[in-house]
């Protein structure tokens, strides 16, 4: 899979006003950029993801700052609640001007 | 009163302290606390100690370093969060990731998976609105590094 593609995971059924589980999974090397090329002995480059936001609506959920110590092709969970229907969008970006969004809809019972 | 139990506790410290020598272990103490100031932006004697509050989930010991899985819970309510991090103290850059919460997250909960240069304490730091940090800490053992 191209870098930058994610893969997001909510509950079926999310109940109002009830927190729920939102977990997801981006394709990214996650290079820190204090790792040596073994054959050269040359440093790798940094290449990370560093920022990250959760909206919901449009409305600011979650903000991050990731650093390069996050494992590569990163997992995150964080809790969400909300009281109606409509689009969790994740945007994030790295280090080398790399810019992706993935949305998922959800349903509220 | 000291029952059997707290004494063996002890004992152990003692051990510790023992094989470690003193000045080795307040130079390592220093260098972490200067690293957690310039990361975290407070010295540490200003943090509380919020094992009570924070439930911190690693692994013992980590088979590598490169994928170790961290969750973090906690009961403090989300509306007096402003900001949750992950802070490994012997990581060449120990400020992992910073998570800013809002009270849309319905509950403090953060889970990923970090990588780690060597065994080193896991801190997962807490700062409220009201200006105060609160941390608990948890010690992994890693047998191969991931950081380099």
């Amino acid at each position: 899979m191209a870098i930058g593609t994610a893969k997001i995971r909510v509950p079926r059924n999310i109940k109002k006003g009830k927190p729920f589980k939102l977990q997801f999974i981006i394709i990214h090397p996650m290079e820190p950029g204090t790792r040596k090329d073994k054959k050269t002995g040359k440093l790798i480059p940094a290449h990370h993801i560093t920022k990250l936001d959760i909206t919901f609506n449009g409305k600011k959920v979650t903000h991050m700052d990731v650093g390069g110590a996050v494992s590569a092709n990163p997992y995150f969970a964080v809790m969400m609640r909300v009281n109606e229907p409509g689009t969790i969008e994740i945007s994030y970006e790295d280090n080398k001007g790399g810019k992706w969004k993935k949305s998922v809809k959800v349903n509220v019972s | 009163m000291m029952n059997r139990r707290d004494m063996i506790k002890l004992m152990g410290a003692g051990m510790v302290m023992a094989t470690a020598s003193p000045i080795v272990t307040i130079s390592h103490a220093s260098k972490v606390e200067k690293k957690f100031k310039k990361y975290v932006g407070v010295p540490m004697s200003k943090v509380k100690d919020g094992s009570s509050m924070i439930k911190l989930k690693t692994p013992t010991i980590a088979e590598t370093g490169a994928n170790v899985p961290v969750a973090i819970d906690s009961k403090v309510p989300v509306e007096e969060v402003e900001w949750l991090m992950i802070f490994v103290d012997n990581n060449p850059v120990p400020r992992v990731i910073k998570v800013n919460l809002t009270p849309m997250n319905g509950k403090v909960y953060f889970a990923t998976r970090i990588k780690m240069a060597k065994t080193s304490n896991v801190r997962a730091i807490i700062k409220k609105k009201d200006g105060t940090y609160l941390q608990a800490f948890k010690e992994v053992k890693v047998t191969i590094g991931g950081c380099g």
